[in-house]
């Protein structure tokens, strides 16, 4: 998918690049951290902190205490590295550094001839240390004896101390590095043993689960119950042990263990990866493979997380859970202990306590052979926690719900062949013969499947010690050995048979003519380790690590691309309203959206947690979460496909114009609900972090968008699923029916579905109608009235004005008229209501100097529109000349009014306060307005409604194309797709303020609304200043309505509340916070307007801008006209009266009229 | 093709199978390769591949069946097996509603992504489960005749799944693995089913477009003739 590749590096634009956020990047240049645990096999809790160059002596075996000498033994140079809870050393040298190479850096994979990942040394949990001793050397500045608790921290040990047996594990480590460096080691060591002696009752509780400490007590205290050694202990291992030589494996193991140490304490020396590549013995299996793979001390970290995780979820249900109980009776079935139901019980617990506590991973079919096969030399604890390691790290993305990861490593097997086996890989191809067919399940099971147990587990056994890289080399041993019949094979089929046939005798002869017996005892399976590690040794764990970087993107498009597929066609019938294309594009963009929603949510945590603990060890911050850095893609699997309210609204701001906010702000708390009380400037803000929209526009919020949302929201979980937004989509844009649009635009508004929309939905839906259209109309209008569309704003030149012009200026007409026929032709609910006109007619006639607009002027119907001014507070309202920097913060007053109506707004969204406040302010209106009584309600039905559409040409247009048309969902629209950055939009935003400013300033003198052209024209040179000019003329005429209604309904409250009404005061109401951040930012916005209000004029921003900065713009005037007095609850009503007036219209010409009312109050 | 008889026309036909987890798949295809049935099969991981032949009256087909894993997730791993495919089973459980709008997903898909001119057969398993499969000696009898049932563990009637293999254009069966019910009579329809012509140009360059990668796509192009060759020169 095109579209994401382009929004991670979006998203990683937004970053400092060096922080290696970006997912090739952290491959490429793992950070030091992860290097450091994947070479010690460390929990993710781990971090480097002191390394330093030391020489590791171990005394030779059977020294007791201390004392010899000390060039006896053996000697290691390597590295010394303290973690938190970890000292470890090891021989191969690797680097943590950032910048180090993939070759470098990961090159402790690499070996294969008896080093492992870690070389030689060990890998002490500090807990486990019982004293540290400086040596006086003379020799070495430093040295340090170190003495383990290995073989004395059983209980049942310590009253035999003075017995012979009792050795200490002592080694000594000097230090060679400068005195500083060396101290501060020994600090770091100091401070981490202080720490770590509470972690020493966990340490007895992990070693006592550990087969060597039976294993190597003496034996007459060997007690009934040895430690569980897995399922084979009850239902016998498989294989033959006398073949497999087992007790032979055991007498070595006790030797080395009791001379090296046994599980956490144990030491690595070359013997042990000997006696690993030999086959382990049964009955430590489990235990070394918990060891070398490091689940161990994933255990250690939290020994009961097990046993918790089994608890805490007991008796839930889950699909995981159904798909395991399907799988239980069929995992190895041919071993009895998967007959049995101990066997199946320890089985169904152990993937349960998983897709518990990796619920993303889930279940995956595969698992329950591994983890089957695990469970016969393990506890279930020890195969709980080596499957988290092997999800994890061994094999990560395997059982991911796309599979990505077993996908990737198909690819580098497949890329390994072609490298290492020119001539079959030719006659694959040759043959059409699909490799990843066979090798799949090799991988996916671990080879658990293909081969014989008993084999499978040796392979297991070094595939533990040296990573995944282990599973390729045995991949390709398995083809160069059986190289020739291969190539004698020409189909799938005959290819499949080859190699079925192969495993099938491994354990026969390898060769089997042969004269020389030793060569004759040679079995198959030992040619193949020996092709496997010695031929293929130049496999390392950095041959895969870059194989999988080259084709890691291409794999994740290819399964993206069918995820797609499947889930476009899955859609089901509504979709098919809706073309391909768009369904590919919305599909893009709904998941487009919500990973760049992720990226951006982790990039600002991560932020905060970096500065929150930038002073501190400021690296672990930011390495948290790095193994979520793509989270949120879809071809890595899980990832959230549920939008949210806010994610809905980014979605739709990359497709329809009007959602686009209008002045966008930077903070995310207020964008969302906030009433805007406490928000800041926005160009302050914009200068700080990251937008929490990204690059993209900032979108709108308005009660229109809550509308759809619950309107999609089909099974009100507030949240969309791609199903429910092509659906609400299709319904929209699908039908191209003018009779379907208008139907669902109704459906909107009507609350309780009753077929009716009361006074205040006909408000709402006024509303909503200038909400949409205040960017201009889009589709097909006629000819007479726009001749030049303005779909694409490209097309719009300055000479297309007038005409342009007047088609807004007429649509606000229409809608003007709109709200004056839907009241007339309003079926009244109550006889009574045929008063309510009565008012109206004084209004009237109070104001003669009400100004006519359009054609439907006359008849306005100025008692409805009040009703509108009181009920509802749309984003529009006059505004005054000299307050042009509220257009900043006015965007956030829409939310705010958003909820007049509790009872229809999600409480969730809406604030208490604010409710309280509006609830008050209705109170307030219904006194003062007869036409609010409850007891004159009216509704329109849908077929008015229909009909007072159909009566205006402009009306039925916009339903008929301008609405379904203003989805953009192929080509988005330029603000987002455009590659116009936080700063451009924030530009965009202000230069919006610009020209209204200069609109503002004509308008505030009194001069007509024939200069706003001038002043638009001046303002904004670019295509938007044109377009803001256009809209600007339209809000003009609007204004005037609006005025004269503000007029009327203040005029009719003061004549209701004569005491009450403190005229401007009451504007203040919630807002006096608001005020005052909008007076320090109003310069700063005023010296942007000055550099950005040129050419770019922002587009429909200052158009919108205006509409929305109308609320606070009236709340000034108010403010101007007197001093405040916040607790005058008519404040709030008074408040919305003035914005409401943006129904009229909500434009700026209304200066005047504010100006107006402001002379009104002072008056009264 | 040693055991047959030596004038009929022998070819193979890549046919895979598809459909939800557990719904019988490898059952099925068991029972048709090893008339054999096993209570407590393996998953399939990735896919199985068996041959079995089939022969009819003109000619004999040599089925190459890939088995596929049922889980959602192994669904991305799909269009490795039914590249080239000229034959599809998709299985669903008539016991589970679930798993028949499964089949249909993977109906639709084969539509568009497998090669043109796929046969499809839907096959509705485990009919040993409803109570109109007590006689299950009825060999013939096909799903067609089986009315609604009431008060066994059928939740997918017949007539349901059939009136939409109709619509789609794709075989339909019911089927049962544990008793063999139907079974080879699937793999007969299918092999009537596949036209002459797909035969003649099996897995040449005719038969492989959709799902293939242009790369792949010239390859098959390039090698084509010669893999035909190669075909009829070895069907083992």
């Amino acid at each position: 998918m095109l579209n994401l590749s382009s929004f991670v590096q979006k998203a990683q634009q937004l970053l400092d690049p060096t922080q290696g956020l970006n997912l090739t990047d952290s491959d490429k240049n793992p950070s030091k951290a992860s290097l450091f645990q994947s070479q010690f096999r460390l929990p993710d809790s781990q971090h480097p902190l002191y390394e330093i160059t030391a020489e590791l002596t171990i005394p030779p075996s059977n020294v007791t205490q201390g004392g010899k000498d000390q060039d006896r033994g053996f000697h290691y140079a390597g590295k010394l590295h303290l973690s938190e809870a970890y000292l470890c050393f090891s021989t191969t040298p690797s680097s943590f550094l950032q910048s180090a190479s993939t070759s470098t850096s990961s090159a402790f994979t690499g070996q294969t001839h008896g080093g492992g990942p870690s070389g030689n040394g060990f890998t002490f949990p500090l807990s486990s240390i019982r004293r540290v001793e400086r040596l006086h050397s003379q020799n070495f500045q430093f040295a340090l004896a170190i003495t383990t608790w290995n073989g004395i921290s059983q209980d049942a040990l310590k009253d035999n101390k003075d017995k012979k047996e009792v050795r200490e594990q002592r080694i000594t480590i000097q230090l060679a590095g400068t005195r500083v460096a060396c101290e501060r080691f020994c600090d770091g060591l100091k401070k981490g043993l202080r720490a770590a002696v509470g972690n020493v009752g966990k340490l007895k509780k992990v070693i006592g689960e550990c087969y060597s400490e039976y294993l190597l007590r003496p034996e007459e205290q060997k007690s009934a119950n040895p430690p569980d050694a897995g399922l084979g202990m009850i239902f016998r291992y498989p294989g033959d042990p006398k073949k497999l030589r087992d007790r032979a494996k055991m007498r070595l193991w006790a030797e080395y263990l009791r001379d090296n140490g046994r599980n956490v304490t144990l030491i690595r020396q070359p013997t042990f990866h000997k006696l690993i590549r030999v086959g382990l013995p049964n009955r430590l299996r489990g235990e070394i493979w918990e060891l070398t793979s490091g689940s161990v001390y994933l255990r250690l970290e939290n020994p009961t997380l097990y046993a918790d995780t089994l608890a805490k979820h007991s008796g839930k249900e889950s699909l995981a859970i159904d798909e395991i109980e399907k799988d239980l009776n069929r995992s190895l079935p041919e071993y009895p202990g998967f007959q049995s139901e101990e066997g199946i019980g320890r089985l169904r617990r152990v993937l349960t306590a998983y897709s518990w506590v990796n619920a993303d991973v889930g279940y995956c079919q595969a698992m329950n052979i591994v983890v089957a096969a695990l469970l016969i030399y393990m506890s279930e604890a020890q195969a709980f926690f080596l499957l988290s390691t092997l999800c994890d790290r061994l094999v990560p993305g395997y059982y991911s719900t796309t599979m990505y990861g077993t996908l990737l490593d198909q690819k580098v097997f497949e890329s390994l062949v072609e490298r290492t086996m020119p001539i079959l890989w030719e006659h694959l191809v040759k043959c059409d013969v699909q490799l990843s067919v066979v090798s799949l399940p090799w991988f996916l099971s671990l080879y658990i499947n293909s081969m014989p147990l008993v084999f499978a587990f040796r392979v297991l056994d070094v595939f533990f010690v040296e990573g995944p890289k282990v599973l390729f080399q045995v991949g390709l041993a398995i083809l160069r050995i059986n190289g020739e019949e291969l190539l004698d094979a020409s189909d799938d089929g005959a290819f499949i048979s080859v190699l079925k046939n192969y495993f099938a005798r491994l354990d026969e002869s390898a060769h089997p003519k042969s004269e020389n017996p030793k060569l004759r005892a040679v079995t198959r399976f030992q040619e193949l380790m020996v092709v496997a590690f010695k031929e293929f040794s130049g496999i390392t764990h950095s041959t895969i690590t870059e194989l999988r970087l080259k084709n890691k993107d291409a794999v994740l498009n290819n399964i993206e691309s069918f995820a797609k597929r499947t889930a476009i066609r899955n859609l089901g019938p509504e979709s098919k309203l809706l073309s391909t294309d768009e369904l590919g594009a919305v599909y893009d963009r709904f998941y487009g959206v919500l990973y760049e929603r992720q990226q951006r949510d982790l990039i600002i945590k991560q932020e905060e947690a970096r500065r929150a603990k930038s002073n501190r060890i400021s690296r672990i911050g930011q390495m948290v979460d790095e193994g979520n850095v793509e989270k949120g893609r879809v071809g890595l699997g899980p990832s959230t496909s549920l939008m949210d309210y806010d994610a809905f609204r980014e979605f739709l701001a990359g497709i329809a114009k009007w959602a686009v906010s209008d002045s966008p702000t930077q903070s995310r708390r207020d964008t969302g609900s906030s009433n805007g009380g406490g928000f800041y400037n926005s160009f302050r803000k914009n200068e700080s972090s990251m937008s929490p929209w990204g690059n993209g526009p900032e979108p709108a919020d308005h009660e229109f968008l809550q509308r759809l949302f619950r309107k999609w929201d089909f099974d009100s979980s507030s949240a969309l699923t791609l199903q429910n937004v092509v659906t609400g989509l299709a319904r929209i844009k699908g039908k191209r029916d003018i009779m379907g649009t208008i139907n669902y635009f109704f459906e909107l508004h009507d609350d309780d579905g009753d077929g009716k929309v009361d006074r205040e939905g006909i408000l709402r839906m006024s509303e909503a109608l200038l909400f949409l259209s205040r960017r201009g109309l889009e589709g097909t209008l006629d000819r007479a009235t726009a001749p030049n569309g303005m779909m694409t704003e490209g097309m719009v030149t300055p000479g297309n004005e007038v005409p342009d012009q007047s088609v807004n200026e007429r649509f606000l007409g229409s809608v003007s008229a709109f709200i004056r026929r839907c009241f007339e032709y309003a079926d009244p609910d109550h006889p009574n209501n045929q008063n309510s006109q009565q008012p109206a007619q004084q209004q009237t006639t109070s104001h003669p100097d009400a100004f006519a607009i359009g054609d439907d002027d006359d008849d306005f119907d100025e008692e409805n529109d009040d009703d509108l001014l009181a009920m509802d507070s749309p984003t529009a309202s006059p505004r005054p000349a000299k307050r042009s920097e509220d257009t900043a913060t006015s965007s956030l007053q829409p939310p705010s009014s958003l909820h007049l109506d509790p009872s229809t707004a999600p409480s969730s969204i809406s604030n208490n306060d604010e409710d309280r406040r509006r609830r008050v302010s209705r109170q307030q209106s219904e006194k003062a307005n007869i036409a609010l009584d409850p007891n004159n309600p009216l509704h329109i039905t849908l077929p008015t409604f229909r009909m007072v559409v159909l009566a205006d040409e402009l009306l039925e247009q916009f339903f008929e194309s301008s609405f379904p048309c203003s989805f953009h969902l192929v080509e988005g629209i330029s603000m987002s797709s455009g590659n116009s950055s936080n700063a451009g939009s924030s530009s965009y935003g202000v230069g919006g303020l610009g020209s209204t400013f200069s609109h503002m300033g004509f308008f505030g003198g009194g001069a007509g609304g024939a200069n706003s052209q001038q002043g638009g024209a001046g303002a904004g040179r670019g295509l938007r200043g044109v377009l803001d000019n256009i809209v600007t003329d339209g809000m003009r005429v609007a204004a005037e309505v609006r005025r004269r209604m503000e007029e009327a309904q203040r005029e009719l409250e003061k004549n209701a509340l004569p005491g009450q009404h403190k005229p401007g005061g009451a504007n203040r109401g919630g807002g006096d916070d608001e005020d005052d951040d909008e007076d320090d930012g109003g310069p700063v916005e005023g010296l942007s307007l000055g550099g950005n209000g040129n050419g770019s004029g922002g587009a429909g921003g200052s158009a919108a801008g205006m509409r929305s900065g109308g609320v606070r713009s009236s709340d000034r005037d108010l403010l101007t006209g007197a001093d405040a007095e916040a607790s005058d609850p008519t404040a709030e009503a008074q408040l919305q009266q003035g914005s409401g007036g943006s129904l009229g219209g909500g434009g700026e010409a209304n200066v005047g009229g504010t100006a107006k009312v402001v002379g009104v109050e002072f008056d009264g | 093709m040693a055991d047959t008889n030596a004038p009929k026309p022998s070819s193979s036909v890549k046919l895979v199978l598809l459909g939800e987890a557990a719904v019988g798949k490898s059952s099925l295809v068991l029972r048709f390769v090893n008339n054999d049935f096993q209570e407590n099969k393996e998953p399939t991981i990735g896919a199985a591949f068996l041959t079995q032949k089939c022969n009819l009256p003109t000619r004999t087909i040599k089925f190459e069946i890939w088995d596929t894993a049922g889980q959602e997730r192994f669904a991305s791993l799909a269009p490795m097996y039914y590249r080239n495919a000229q034959a599809a089973l998709v299985v669903y459980d008539l016991t589970k509603p679930t798993s028949l709008i499964k089949a249909k997903h993977w109906v639709a898909e084969l539509q568009r992504q497998a090669s043109p001119g796929i046969v499809i057969a839907l096959v509705g398993n485990k009919l040993d489960l409803t109570s109109d499969s007590a006689g299950s000696a009825e060999v013939s009898g096909g799903g067609d005749d089986n009315a609604e049932d009431s008060g066994d563990a059928r939740k997918i009637s017949t007539d349901e799944a059939k009136a939409y293999a109709e619509e789609e254009g794709l075989l339909f069966f019911e089927t049962s693995a544990k008793t063999g019910h139907n079974v080879t009579e699937v793999f007969t329809a299918i092999a009537n089913a596949i036209p002459e012509t797909s035969l003649k140009s099996a897995r040449g360059p005719g038969a492989s477009h959709a799902g293939v990668s242009r790369t792949e796509e010239q390859r098959v192009n390039l090698n084509g003739p010669r893999d035909l060759e190669a075909k009829e020169g070895c069907a083992c």
